[in-house]
């Protein structure tokens, strides 16, 4: 029985470590626990095989390559065996672009009610904010006024905090209107609670307990899509972006009640649109290792084009499309400085 | 339950390996060094000896996974370039890939600063150039550690990596071994005590 125990205590620990945003408080387990503890807390950082391996092997090609005369000039930057090499630094594999006015209140917002750090403004000749990005946690949001081609959409975002109460509170002394204040009864087991900013963004405000995240671990913000038919969008998603369904929750009719989806190393989560959980078409914006390929899948999945792909001035290539229900999709690849 | 067996101190099979690992001293290091010199193609040899400590060190000092790898990647291929210039002054070859290690630290920082200049947050966790003796004993730790997780019986090896690595919860893994999820939280005691008393061991 305390062989039993043991297991389940440090599962506990273990469960805290990987999807809490911050370290755990300090606490006196037993001695057992607590050496055990030391050595999970080391196996959290653990290299992946697969980067031992890659570099390894990008080594072996870089001798080969200068024969004998080992001194290269090596560019700081390169670093081939990266798995994330496309994505802009910064940004993960997919993060919401809202599109509300006037964009610089919304900032302010995000700022007050997330605890938001604004680390990027490119203000547009009229003095509209032509794109921003907002750091939460170890996630972003991206903002803008938009224009006719972007027009504006708000969406639906998933938090994750470490105490969704006082998140919740500062939500409503910011403007915002609750649809329920924070509960440990949500169907996620995680305690959930749900608001409505003045802008017309739902942001569900969760605290992580039964949630699956990625292999990249916790993501503080996460698109939510409420969908008609939504169990069309999960092979979508695989089908142009190389997704991942990480857990699917379906009725015995086969309707969604909840999807955790990734797409590079990030996650975003769906359901069917539901009471007052309506489909909200939004933008979203996503990494690949190339837009090119990605586009042409999207086409060929039955989705419209905004903007064939192009190398963007800011040095991503670049595209846009409109997905079956309505959300528009930037598909970027950074290439670098 | 019927499978429970208790794990003591010392009595994992391996413990000699745990003992072996910590004791590659700079004996046959500069001969190594040499080679390398000589014949970059031997570089790889540096590289399996050091990967695990040059990563230890990178993942205690950022917080993403991906720069991790980045820097460490960065790392590798700066020491292989640089190797030629290298001089055998009776000082650890790690050592020299540390100093590496510290100022591409700082330099992935200013990167990121230039490109997202975030007032709240300075980037600069002060990388202190020289290594306290208690610093450089935590990454061997940390990098022993990491061999050993090679060395664990196969099942109990592919539980650390979707836990720690891949961090995938208890039920995800139960589904994907085929078994149950109080089978998989005993593995990953087992695995984590196996790690301990190994440690333990190497410590003599």
């Amino acid at each position: 029985m305390a062989k039993r125990s043991l297991a389940l205590q440090l599962n506990e620990v273990v469960q805290w470590m990987l999807v809490s945003l911050r370290p755990r408080p300090e606490e006196s387990p037993d001695r057992e626990l607590a050496s055990l503890t030391r050595v999970a807390q080391v196996l959290r950082e653990l290299p992946r095989e697969e980067f031992r391996v890659a570099l390894k092997s990008d080594l072996q090609r870089r001798v080969s390559m200068s024969e004998g005369t080992a001194a290269v000039p090596v560019g700081t930057g390169e670093t081939k065996a990266s798995a994330v090499h496309y994505q802009r630094p910064g940004l993960t594999g997919i993060t919401p672009y809202i599109i509300v006015r006037p964009a610089a209140q919304f900032i302010e917002f995000l700022k007050s009610a997330f605890e938001g750090v604004e680390r990027m403004r490119m203000p547009a000749p009229d003095g509209s904010i032509m794109h921003a990005e907002v750091a939460i946690g170890n996630g972003a949001i991206e903002v803008s006024d938009g224009n006719e081609q972007y027009p504006t959409a708000p969406g639906a975002v998933h938090l994750y905090v470490d105490d969704p109460d006082a998140t919740y509170a500062r939500t409503l002394q910011a403007g915002a209107t609750s649809f329920y204040a924070p509960t440990d009864d949500h169907p996620s087991g995680d305690r959930w609670g749900a608001v409505k900013d003045s802008f017309g963004n739902h942001w569900y405000i969760a605290k992580p307990r039964g949630w699956t995240p990625g292999p990249e671990g916790l993501r503080s913000v996460q698109p939510y899509l409420h969908l008609r038919e939504a169990h069309k969008m999960i092979p979508f998603m695989e089908t142009v972006f190389g997704a991942e369904a990480l857990g699917v929750h379906k009725s015995p009719e086969g309707i969604v009640h909840h999807a955790t989806i990734r797409i590079g190393n990030a996650t975003l989560e769906i359901d069917e649109a539901h009471a007052e959980f309506q489909p909200m078409p939004c933008h979203l914006h996503v990494y690949v290792p190339d837009t090119d390929a990605a586009y042409a899948r999207a086409m060929d999945a039955g989705a419209t084009s905004i903007d064939t792909p192009r190398n963007a001035p800011y040095g991503d290539r670049a595209a846009g499309v409109k997905d079956a229900w309505g959300n528009s999709w930037f598909i970027a690849t950074y290439l670098g400085q | 339950m019927a499978t429970r067996r208790p794990v003591r101190k010392g009595s994992a099979k391996d413990v000699g390996e745990g003992v072996r690992l910590g004791t590659e001293q700079s004996a046959g290091e500069r001969v190594l060094v040499e080679a390398a010199q000589s014949d970059p193609a031997k570089f790889e040899v540096l590289y399996k000896l050091h990967f695990e400590r040059v990563y230890a060190f990178v993942a205690s000092r950022v917080r993403e996974r991906s720069t991790a790898e980045d820097v460490t990647s960065e790392v590798f291929h700066k020491a292989l370039a640089s190797l030629p210039s290298y001089e055998w002054r009776g000082v650890p070859f790690v050592a020299w890939l540390l100093r590496i290690a510290a100022n591409a630290i700082i330099n992935h920082a200013k990167r990121a600063a230039r490109e997202f200049p975030a007032p709240d947050d300075p980037p600069d966790r002060a990388v202190a150039p020289e290594l306290q003796a208690s610093e450089m004993r935590a990454i061997e730790y940390r990098a022993q550690l990491f061999r050993l997780v090679g060395r664990l019986p196969e099942v109990q090896k592919q539980v650390v990596y979707e836990r720690f690595v891949e961090q995938r919860s208890i039920r995800e893994i139960a589904q994907r071994l085929g078994k149950t999820e109080g089978a998989v939280k005993q593995l990953q005691l087992r695995a984590v005590q196996n790690l301990r008393a190994q440690m333990e061991g190497g410590h003599g």
